[in-house]
């Protein structure tokens, strides 16, 4: 049985809303690793919503087609179960600390004392996120003092802590610093090899990083679905990933006859970089 | 147009966050403002708007100071797009949320009406003036708050982060609004994590680093200087890069590359 199964899901919000999701059918496997693509207004975040649980919800239901986790559709889980199968984080993490937490550790434990779990598993459970997620030189802060980089490693350890079969993250590194950037998504690549992780992303970078399956949405449909070459082929990518200068600059070049026709245009620096030199050593 | 002279700034009961930044910008200029998180820029961003006022130091807005003039008549100077458009956006239609600043405004009913009917247009929104802000995808709530403050006409624009979370093609939507506002005699400021897009529309980069100013040069001469990129946590784009590795003068954006690259060798010609 799929962990998440996608059945020709049509949904749009409101009686009369346009479809976002339109016939939308995907299968996702305990432990992969799936980059949802898409330009924006595509369907990502609504997708994300329905993945991590929070739609169907009274007035928000599907015009067709069902979503099941684990063989069932979600609004039949009790809320407990559903925490602890799927945790969601989203693009701005200060709406998601909880605001009951003076300091970081606070906030970290929070869920697990919800589900009213021993005390020592609680703290042996916060000592793997708050190393997993670089916090412990943060333990002592405001939440509400970090900087937005700090915020989202402690909301993706406020998820994690909750031992979710499934990590959804809606553009997880939108205003990073690049350090910063890599900095998170080197420890989301590091998560145990078993937790299933869903990004969703209008950016190719942090998909490249971690996942291992990319998946395009366009208007509310799966357009591609395979690897990242796969999607970066499909007509509808240059609308939402753009052309990258490096193809760009070989494309100018190419119109000029100064770039074997023949030749793959270079889609990445390392790429262009390699091609270049090896037509300057000739 | 704006002047920021031996700025800094704390929060209460806090260590200094910017400390003796000084920097001017004219009319037609892009400043690109980079540095790691927490560097200073959104801090610097909200007392170029007047919205917080220097510990020492002065910032002068089009001839305001904005120590002590009103914010609202610094923001009728300067508008700024902050990063969650959430943050700024307060009424129930799109319209509304545009008209809301030329409504303030000493200007006639009509000038009101062509602005707005303007701002939706430039920033392709006219068939969404009904809709709830908030109903619409993120893309367009950036636009919405774009359009409210390209209604006021200010003479500066902040904006924070404005590329984040749009595709291809509403960055060069925002590209193009922006070269549109340049060419009109604004200045702009951006803060930006996106150096391809610093590359593409600023005409200098200012960087900070731990509240100082590290940088205030043109893009390619910052792009080149492997310790201030460091220093203030930037990728230089990747031309620059690419021309550096192949020993090219460096250059920054495809046509320029193409220009510089060395003529094939024969085997690689046309026949």
């Amino acid at each position: 049985m799929a962990l998440i199964d996608v059945r020709a899901l049509s949904f749009g919000y409101g009686a009369a809303g346009p479809l976002v999701l339109d016939r939308l059918s995907l299968t996702i496997e305990a432990g992969e690793r799936v980059a949802i693509l898409g330009g924006n207004g595509s369907g990502k975040t609504t997708l994300a919503h329905w993945l991590a649980g929070w739609l169907p919800r009274p007035g928000m239901e599907p015009r067709g087609g069902e979503m099941l986790a684990e063989g069932r559709p979600f609004p039949q889980w009790s809320a407990l179960d559903r925490a602890t199968a799927v945790q969601f984080v989203g693009q701005v993490p200060m709406q998601q600390l909880s605001g009951f937490a003076f300091t970081v550790y606070d906030e970290i434990v929070f869920g697990p004392g919800n589900l009213g779990l021993p005390a020592e598993e609680i703290r042996a459970r916060a000592e793997a996120v708050i190393e997993a997620c670089n916090l412990r030189h943060l333990l002592d802060r405001d939440p509400f003092t970090l900087s937005g980089g700090e915020q989202q490693r402690l909301s993706i350890a406020a998820a994690l802590v909750m031992r979710p079969k499934i990590l959804v993250l809606d553009e997880p590194t939108g205003n990073f610093d690049p350090e910063s950037r890599d900095s998170l998504l080197d420890q989301i690549r590091r998560l145990p090899a078993d937790l299933t992780i869903v990004l969703c992303d209008v950016a190719l970078k942090p998909a490249l990083a971690v996942a291992h399956r990319f998946v395009l949405l366009d208007e509310g449909r799966i357009v591609a679905d395979g690897s990242a070459h796969d999607v970066f082929r499909h007509p509808a990518a240059a609308a939402v990933f753009g052309v990258p200068a490096v193809a760009e600059a070989a494309a100018l070049l190419r119109a000029a006859g100064r770039w074997p026709a023949a030749a793959e245009l270079p889609l990445t620096l390392a790429a262009a970089t390699a091609l270049f030199r090896e037509a300057a050593a000739c | 147009m704006l002047k920021v002279e031996g700025v800094a700034y704390h929060y209460p009961g806090g260590a200094d966050v910017l400390a003796d930044v000084t920097f001017s910008a004219g009319p037609g200029e892009v400043l690109a403002l980079v540095g790691r998180n927490g560097a200073g820029k959104s801090t610097l961003l909200r007392l170029l708007n007047g919205l917080r006022k220097p510990t020492r130091g002065t910032i002068t807005v089009d001839g305001m100071n904005t120590a002590d003039t009103p914010v609202h008549l610094v923001s009728r100077a300067i508008g700024t797009v902050f990063q969650a458009p959430e943050q700024q956006i307060f009424n129930a239609t799109v319209r509304d949320e545009v008209m809301f600043g030329p409504r303030n405004l000493p200007i006639p009913p009509e000038e009101r009406e062509r602005r707005v009917a303007e701002a939706l247009a430039r920033t392709r929104l006219e068939a969404f003036g009904k809709h709830h802000p908030l109903d619409l995808d993120q893309a367009r709530r950036r636009f919405v708050a774009l359009a409210s403050v390209l209604a006021t006409g200010p003479a500066a624009l902040l904006l924070d982060e404005p590329q984040r979370g749009l595709d291809a093609r509403n960055a060069a939507l925002l590209e193009e609004i922006v070269r549109a506002e340049q060419a009109a005699g604004r200045c702009i400021v951006i803060v930006c994590h996106d150096m391809e897009f610093v590359a593409r529309l600023a005409t200098r980069v200012i960087a900070l680093a731990e509240g100082r100013l590290s940088a205030d040069l043109p893009p390619l001469a910052f792009f080149t200087d492997p310790a201030l990129t460091a220093q203030a946590s930037v990728e230089a784009p990747d031309m620059v890069r690419l021309s550096t590795a192949l020993s090219l003068p460096p250059v920054l954006d495809p046509a320029a590359f193409a220009a510089a690259w060395p003529p094939l060798p024969p085997q690689f010609r046309k026949s």
